[in-house]
């Protein structure tokens, strides 16, 4: 499903974010990236939503190559990923539905249709009483679920997640992992990107641990070890 | 397609509304810039004006020897009035001077009588020169002093304007000079003030745009709505200043009659060149606004 083939990330004059990074995700797969801050996590999720490119090395989606994907075709990929970030990047100015509603307006998708799937997806996420309040008037895990509904809204099948319970507490963290965790059950390939120990001990999946940009360690039903 | 378009005129709108404060403080600036080029019309206008009735009042009188004959001075109007730099020339008779005399002196019994006396009109034809501009004044009496005609004539009373004419011209070319200076300055620092509004407007939303992009936006449906909204703002803003110029004017006019002497009227020179005037800043303003709208999103739409 995804498909890092011994790539890096330089970032001129001098830092090299990502080196020789190859890493299979194969499809709905639940894998969560740990590592310490500034290891190279958060650029793995840009190079998959082509916000930035690698020098080196390949980068395959679902079969297709995005390594030197072109700049008319970004918006297709990212609407057939969801993102999910810690700082949730909802449009301030719209509500719930509204946000929700915004990722399937960027497809063209016709009014009749969206009105027909967003209270399905604001039912699982748990937010259909308050879908037409505005972000300002949630709190944070129930921004964050507002998030995950617009990240899920036009079906994924990959769904990446950077540290998308950084800002929250820990029942909040809770709620939205096991939200994480149901939407992998459905059959979504989810990628996590946390450096919380206590979740990434409480999933029980696959764990790659990440450090100075290199895979230090990948294993099936792993621990978070420093 | 279609859905799209009308997506992004439901955003534009919405956005419009949603971000009230920042859309009035963006639409003041754009009103309060579209105000100053106004008056700035105003008062190239009234200068104009001023200069012209002031011009207007200028004029040379060639006065023509008594024993020179109707047909020779109607020769001489022709000519004149067959060169390029003449506006009209007007022919006063010799029964026609004759009665302005008398009526000018008929308190004075003794002219009045000494007139009498004269079985001969004493006084000359003269014509009225008015140039079409006060630059042409001495072309014209160049013309004249070739002896053809500077023979017929008595007198010319140029040479008591000559220093006025050229201190008024003087004057209009550096009043003009400098309306043209301060018309440039305006709308530079008006181009600045609202280009800078539009980012500062732009700025504030840079990280929407960002997670926009990040949803699978296309840059078209983040650009769009803003383009749209800088019509909207020149549109509204124009109305606007419509609205505030009228009853400004109203209020001048009064005063302008007085001081310009003259039948003109501000208001209606406003009317008769609306389309002009407000076209023109309607425009400016929209292309203005696309331009800066487009600039400023552009920074944040390359995600
Ligand atoms: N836009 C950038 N320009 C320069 N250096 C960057 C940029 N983004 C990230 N880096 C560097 O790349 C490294 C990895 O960053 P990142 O992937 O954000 O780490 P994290 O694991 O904390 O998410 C860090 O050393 C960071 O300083
Ligand atoms: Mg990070």
């Amino acid at each position: 499903m995804i498909n890092f083939k011994k790539v890096s990330k330089i970032f001129y004059p001098k830092s090299v974010a990502l080196k020789d990074i190859n890493l299979h995700i194969r499809p709905k797969e639940f894998v969560s990236i740990v590592g310490q801050s500034g290891a190279g996590k958060s650029t793995m999720i840009k190079l998959l939503t082509a916000e930035e490119k690698p020098e080196h090395g390949q980068i395959i989606i679902g079969g297709w190559d995005i390594t030197n994907i072109n700049q008319r075709e970004i918006p297709l990929l990212r609407r057939q990923i969801g993102t999910v970030y810690q700082d949730f990047k909802l449009l301030p100015k719209k509500t719930v539905y509204e946000n929700v509603a915004f990722a399937l307006e960027v497809c063209g998708i016709s009014s009749r249709k969206i009105k027909n799937i967003i209270p399905q997806v604001l039912k699982i996420v748990g937010l259909k009483d308050k879908h037409d309040r505005y972000p300002h008037q949630l709190s944070g895990g129930e921004i964050q679920r507002a998030a995950i509904a617009r990240a899920l809204v036009h079906r994924p099948k990959i769904l990446l997640a950077d540290e998308p319970t950084g800002n929250l507490d820990s029942l909040n963290t809770k709620d939205i992992i096991d939200l994480l965790l149901k939407i992998n059950e459905f059959g979504t390939t989810v990628m996590l990107v946390t450096h919380n120990k206590d979740v990434v001990n409480r999933i029980k999946k696959r764990v790659v641990l990440i450090d100075q940009g290199q895979i230090i360690s990948d294993q099936e039903e792993g621990r978070y070890v420093l | 397609m279609l859905t799209s378009f009308f997506r992004v005129i439901k955003f534009s709108f919405q956005d419009f509304f949603r971000n009230f404060w920042l859309s009035f403080v963006t639409l003041t600036i754009f009103i309060l810039a579209l105000f100053s080029i106004n008056l700035l019309i105003i008062f190239n206008v009234i200068a104009k004006t001023a200069i012209a009735s002031i011009e207007g009042k200028v004029d040379i009188a060639l006065y023509f020897k008594p024993e020179i004959k109707e047909d020779q001075v109607q020769n001489v109007q022709r000519y004149l009035q067959s060169l390029m730099q003449v506006k009209a020339v007007d022919y006063i008779s010799k029964d026609q001077a004759l009665e302005s005399f008398k009526n000018k002196h008929k308190d004075n019994q003794q002219i009045i009588e000494s007139l009498n006396e004269l079985d001969k009109n004493p006084l000359g034809a003269s014509l009225v020169i008015k140039a079409k501009s006060t630059n042409d004044y001495p072309v014209i009496l160049e013309d004249l002093s070739d002896p053809q005609y500077n023979n017929l004539i008595e007198s010319k009373d140029f040479d008591d304007h000559k220093q006025i004419i050229e201190r008024i011209t003087g004057i209009t070319k550096r009043v003009s000079n400098g309306v043209f200076v301060i018309a440039l300055i305006f709308t530079f620092i008006s181009i600045l003030i609202i280009f800078n509004a539009i980012r500062m407007a732009i700025y504030t939303h840079r990280e929407e745009i960002i997670a926009m992009k990040l949803v699978g936006a296309t840059n078209w449906f983040v650009q769009a709505p803003y383009l749209l909204q800088g019509i909207i703002f020149a549109f509204f803003s124009l109305v606007i200043s419509v609205i505030i110029i009228y009853p400004l004017l109203g209020f001048l006019q009064p005063y302008l009659a007085l001081i310009l002497e003259s039948d003109f009227n501000i208001i209606s020179y406003f009317n008769q060149n609306f389309a002009m005037i407000f076209g023109l800043e309607f425009l400016g303003a929209i292309i203005i606004n696309l331009l800066s709208s487009y600039l400023a999103v552009n920074r944040y739409v390359k995600v």
